[in-house]
């Protein structure tokens, strides 16, 4: 019995992983494009964005999956996500993005921010171009500035992942829940803890590394 | 023809003028130093000259080519740069970009600058820079592995690095603890005649020795200019009189 659930764990747990990386590797650069919307000169950018950014932090990821899943057939009267788990699975790989991004994009607010105005000032007196002072003295200084708290962040998601079910996106939870039905036995849901521990425990060896890489300047 | 010829230069922050109209002539290989009370405009007048501000009036010129005219200010971000360029800044708080060995901040724009068939010209020449400041030994270090006074002099070298007509700097040692104070100082005196060079400071014995020409700045507005040594041992403005006594007190 439990090869048989932990293989169907493992099977569950490759949905979450899926989830994962693939939130981060949008989430990541959109945050970015975010930031500096909400950070631009012009009011017509920096308000909507600033007010997108309210609402996505202000409500709960849960309820963005669901507006997101079932929005577009309720408001629209079209089902934009088919009935298949490819469409359930995009949707909710669109809301954790979203959501994602605008914590992501606040954390890269902050940390730019954080760097003296004296970085920039420095850089003009050079002759160095606007793309060249971001990309040549901020970049490694806000890397620096944020690994801690994207990180938090990070390990949040795996976790946050688990929210995907309430749209009946298949990851380790629900497969650990399956158990209770199918066999009446509600072990192999707690059992999914295990999953979560140890994977989120080698982020945070990944992260820790990172930030001993960077400790090379303050 | 004067290497440098500002013309009536305002600035306005909000509702404060803080340069009232502000004129000089500065020779070339001459140094000048520019005195005065916190908030007389020093720090913004350089801050101007290096277009890290936009004077609301006036004209900048530098070896009879105009770079900054207030009528019809330039607003093209490449041509900005390249007038930027013929002043050198040296900043209060040294402003070393942290991530970078003491050579990399001297090399770095330089490098961005040029292309690649230069490079070991001016890594050559940074290596160079860095031994006249006296940190030959120091090249490899980042800036939080120097001390204050080691980080100005990088700093110098770095503003030296990309050869400005005019090398300013912004009090220079104001950060400094005292006992480092002289160590940077030295350095600043070596470049003298070899280089223009504008220092705000106030450190009056230094600008006194140091400098040809000295400018007391007050409320916006220069109130005495004159060779260094007359202006700060028997000034003749009642005002500049009180400033150097309130010094020595």
């Amino acid at each position: 019995m439990f090869w048989t659930v932990t293989s169907s764990l493992l099977e569950g747990f490759a949905g979450t992983l899926k989830l994962f990386f693939l939130t981060q590797i949008f989430a990541l650069p959109l945050g970015l494009i975010i930031c500096f919307g909400s950070m631009s000169r012009s009011a017509i950018i920096k308000y909507p964005i600033r007010l997108i950014i309210w609402i996505i932090r202000g409500t709960p990821l849960m309820l963005q999956l669901l507006v997101i899943y079932y929005g577009p057939g309720i408001f629209l009267g079209v089902n934009v996500w088919g009935t298949d788990n490819g469409g359930r699975f995009t949707a909710a790989l669109i809301a954790f993005v979203i959501n994602y991004a605008c914590y992501f994009s606040e954390i890269y607010r902050g940390g730019i921010q954080s760097i003296p105005v004296g970085q920039k000032e420095a850089g003009i007196v050079l002759g160095l171009t606007r793309r060249q002072i971001f990309f040549r003295i901020y970049l490694l200084q806000l890397v620096k500035r944020i690994v801690p708290p994207i990180s938090n962040e990070i390990i949040t998601l795996v976790k946050d992942t688990s929210l995907a079910r309430v749209i009946a996106v298949y990851e380790i939870i629900w497969n650990g829940q399956a158990f209770i039905k199918s066999s009446g036995i509600i072990w192999p849901l707690f059992y999914t803890g295990a999953f979560y521990l140890i994977f989120s425990g080698l982020l945070t060896v990944f992260f820790a590394s990172i930030e001993k890489k960077l400790s090379y300047f303050r | 023809m004067p290497i440098l010829e500002v013309k009536n230069i305002k600035k306005k922050f909000e509702n404060t003028e803080v340069l009232k109209g502000i004129s000089f002539d500065l020779e070339e290989g001459q140094t000048l130093s520019i005195i005065g009370s916190s908030g007389s405009g020093k720090t913004t007048l350089l801050r101007c000259l290096n277009f890290l501000e936009t004077p609301d009036e006036g004209t900048i010129t530098v070896r009879g080519e105009k770079l900054f005219d207030g009528a019809s200010p330039v607003t093209d971000h490449k041509r900005l740069r390249d007038c930027g360029l013929h002043f050198g800044l040296v900043f209060q708080q040294f402003n070393l970009f942290p991530q970078y060995t003491a050579l990399e901040n001297v090399t770095l724009a330089p490098l961005l600058n040029s292309d690649t068939f230069s490079r070991e010209k001016i890594i050559e020449n940074g290596k160079h820079l860095l031994d006249d400041m006296g940190l030959a030994d120091r090249m490899f270090n980042y800036p939080h592995q120097l001390s204050g006074g080691q980080q100005q002099r990088v700093a110098i070298a770095r503003a030296l690095a990309l050869e400005p007509d005019i090398l300013c700097f912004d009090e220079p040692t104001s950060a400094l603890d005292p006992e480092l104070t002289g160590e940077v100082l030295r350095v600043i005196r070596s470049l003298a005649g070899n280089h223009t060079m504008i220092i705000v400071t106030h450190e009056m014995a230094f600008a006194r020795d140091v400098a040809d020409t000295a400018i007391f700045m007050d409320g916006g507005i220069i109130l005495e200019k004159g060779p260094a040594r007359e202006l700060i041992n028997s000034p003749r403005e009642e005002r500049t009189r009180q400033f150097l006594s309130s010094l020595n007190s």
